[in-house]
């Protein structure tokens, strides 16, 4: 799968039985439609959380292709941050910024699972060992 | 079994001469309709040079073009011990002279086919989906058939119709396509020759409607013959593992997958377990002429009481179509006197597939796609696509440079080799 | 003169004959030969598998030693059997003491849920699957070749050169007939 911003070449990553993908040059993610099903452990309450999200559009911005379906996606807010979202349901995406945005958030989604997840790979203190 | 292997030989034969001669036909009023009068003596030149050559070419490379096809991986037994292992036990079983070659295709739909030119140029080909959804037993059941269809002389047949078909298909849609845009031009230079005009026309509607037909015709041709043998196959089958239920409950397994096969097409659809073009839903009631419903296998599959041999299927054959074909006969006499007894084996204790398997799943179809997979010592499992060429990574999770193994990339390597020994 | 010819071309016929019924002694000989080789080979392999499997379980099963034992046991025996005979009897105990063992395994979930334990179980069982399917091709050779030692006129050429009934390779008790099932997963 390529990364939607800059068309590189995605690796995964798992942990806990959970995929993202994730684009090694700028550091973005994306979170499948699948995976987001694992984590919330539930479709009824992903659907909810997926259609929580406000559409926005940013003027100038151009929007981004789902990796999935190659369709362009839509742009949503959540929680003053700027998300793209599959108009197909194949997932989110996440650009390195948002994801820095969501981390040093209170509460991303209810559960807030998702931030969780995301903090458990990417700003874990004890893996890292400081 | 011997005339059964018989009568495969002379229907390959008809095949060919049938298929050969309806290609000829199509030559002469292709041949007619776009070089007039005279042109059907070129149309039947061409058409025989490529019957001649797709029927070479099927023979000595039909399974390889079936295989690529279908968008078939060869796999070293690394990547699924299990399924080399339960292919070598029905080698065994079967005695068949060597080994067949093992390919996955990396899709989840669950089906399986065989190919090859003879029991010593024989693959097997199963999805991914299908390793991920049976159990060993079940799996076991569904490499018998296959197997069976190798042993029973199927795949010769079975392979050379996927090409013939996929061919005359491929052809009419050329010649469709050509007439279509080249529509503007022949009309100029029918005004020219007024006389041979509607003579013209007239040849160009004929071969028009014989591109239609034929790749209709050679379907026909091919399916209705190919019923019988699901059934033989089947039964076949339980005479190798001599376990019903295992065949009996993967085959309605990968009839109620909703899932498409999506490197299935109308070629080579005759060639799987179970019809991979029937819409979602209808798999398990739907009669097509290739394949008998499924509905009706299992049932005469749960059916089979007192022993595994040949008449023993056939008996449960009958006894399900009490009345309506009673008669038909599916096994020919030699299998039916085949009395020797052959028991029945015992269930044994069932496997409940794992909640990860998805997982697994997704993992097989990488390791086919020849992903290099890392773990790292924090915990988080690292999964590189080939077309990101790097020699090492850094842990987005700690920060750790890792290495790419070697071992991963021998791994990629010896599958390379496989493949290309399958091309050779 | 006639006489003279005749005789010598009975003769022909005979040698001839004689010639034929040896050959296909010979030739079936050497398939139950062949059939007796495939089932030796996976014998083989399932005596090197199980010092695997019983290594790796080893670690998880402190309190088993009775079963290893027992295991250990009928597998050397195993392993030194010389005849047909001798073999299938002691593999018919080894069965019995492998069918022990995985009932035991049952009692330590841990050790069902190891992935190398789980791959030397897999390949276990392929394995006792590959002799049980030998097996039936062996004992199917045996059959037409004693047929042949038996019946006339072969018989006669079959003492004149020593030829000797297989055994046939049958597992003993009717519970170790089958192949055991060796599928803890569930």
């Amino acid at each position: 799968m390529n990364c939607p911003r800059c068309g590189k070449s995605m690796i995964t990553l798992e942990i806990k039985e959970v995929e993202i993908d994730y684009c090694l040059s700028c550091h973005g993610i994306w979170l499948d439609n699948g995976e987001l099903e694992l984590l919330l452990r539930d479709a009824k309450r992903k659907e909810k959380l997926l259609q929580s999200f406000l559409l926005t559009s940013v003027p100038g911005e151009k929007p981004l292709k789902c990796p999935v379906c190659h369709k362009k996606m839509l742009q949503v807010m959540v929680k003053k941050v700027l998300l793209d979202k599959c108009r197909h349901g194949h997932g989110l995406w996440f650009d390195n910024d948002e994801l820095q945005k969501i981390l040093e958030m209170g509460d991303f989604d209810p559960d807030n699972t998702i931030k969780k997840h995301l903090t458990e790979i990417f700003n874990n203190k004890e893996a890292k060992g400081e | 079994m011997w005339e059964l292997i018989q009568t495969n030989r002379r229907r390959s034969i008809v095949l060919f001469i049938g298929m050969g001669l309806s290609l000829l036909l199509l030559g002469f009023f292709i041949g007619e309709a776009f070089w007039g009068s005279d042109g059907w003596i070129a149309g039947m030149s061409i058409a025989f040079l490529i019957w001649l050559i797709m029927s070479a070419v099927s023979y000595f490379s039909g399974d390889a073009i079936v295989l690529a096809m279908s968008h078939a991986k060869r796999v070293t037994p690394e990547i699924h011990p299990r399924l080399f292992n339960v292919v070598e036990e029905m080698k065994i079983a079967a005695n068949l002279p060597t080994m067949p070659k093992v390919y996955i295709i990396p899709d989840i739909a669950p089906n399986a086919f065989a190919t090859g030119r003879n029991p010593e140029t024989s693959s097997v080909v199963v999805t991914a989906g299908l390793l991920e959804k049976l159990d060993r037993d079940e799996l076991q059941g569904v490499i018998a058939h296959e197997v069976s269809h190798i042993t029973n002389r199927d795949i010769l047949f079975m392979t050379f119709s996927a090409v013939i078909l996929g061919s005359i298909v491929f052809l009419s849609h050329i010649f469709l396509r050509s007439l279509w845009f080249g529509g503007g031009r022949r009309s100029s230079s029918r005004s020219s020759s007024k006389g041979g005009g509607q003579l013209q026309l007239i040849m160009m509607l004929i071969a028009i409607l014989l591109a239609v037909l034929a790749p209709i015709m050679a379907q026909l041709l091919y399916f209705a013959i190919s019923r019988k043998r699901e059934y033989l196959a089947d039964a076949s089958a339980i005479r190798l593992t001599r376990y019903p239920e295992g065949l009996a409950s993967a085959l309605e397994k990968i009839a109620a997958s909703d899932i498409n096969l999506e490197s299935a097409n109308k070629a080579t659809a005759g060639l799987f377990i179970v019809n991979p073009l029937i819409k979602k839903g209808q798999r398990l009631t739907a009669l097509t002429s290739t394949h008998p419903p499924v509905l009706e296998r299992i049932k005469i599959l749960r059916s089979i009481a007192g022993g595994a041999n040949y008449a023993d299927y056939q008996r449960a054959y009958s006894s399900l179509k009490q009345g309506t074909e009673t008669r038909t006969s599916i096994i020919p006499p030699s299998g039916i006197q085949d009395t020797k007894k052959i028991e029945l084996t015992k269930p044994g204790k069932r496997e409940i597939t794992a909640e990860s398997s998805r997982r697994k799943l997704d993992d097989l179809i990488r390791t086919l796609n020849d992903f290099v997979f890392l773990q790292c010592t924090c915990g988080l499992k690292i999964k590189i696509p080939p077309d990101l060429k790097v020699n090492n990574i850094s842990c987005p999770r700690c920060g750790r440079i890792l290495e790419i193994p070697l071992s991963q990339l021998q791994r990629i390597k010896s599958r390379w080799k496989a493949d290309k020994a399958t091309n050779a | 003169m006639g006489i003279l010819l005749i005789l010598i071309g009975l003769i022909i016929l005979f040698v001839l004959i004689f010639i034929g019924i040896y050959n296909s002694l010979v030739q079936l000989r050497n398939r139950v030969r062949n059939s007796w080789a495939q089932i030796d080979v996976q014998l083989k392999r399932r005596h090197d598998l199980i010092p695997n499997l019983v290594e790796t379980a080893k670690g998880y099963m402190k309190h088993e030693r009775t079963t290893f034992e027992s295991i250990t046991k009928a597998r050397s025996e195993a392993m030194s059997a010389q005849s047909v005979g001798e073999k299938a009897r002691a593999e018919s105990n080894l069965n019995g003491a492998m069918s022990k063992f995985f009932l035991v395994v049952e009692n330590y979930p841990e050790l069902k849920a190891n992935q190398n334990f789980l791959a030397v179980q897999e390949e276990l069982t392929s394995t006792e699957n590959k002799i049980a399917f030998a097996r039936q091709n062996y004992n199917d050779q045996v059959l037409f070749f004693n047929n042949k030692i038996q019946m006339f006129p072969s018989n006669i050429v079959a003492t004149m050169f020593n030829f000797k009934t297989s055994e046939y390779f049958e597992l003993e008790s009717a519970t170790e007939r089958e192949v055991p099932k060796v599928d803890f997963t569930s």
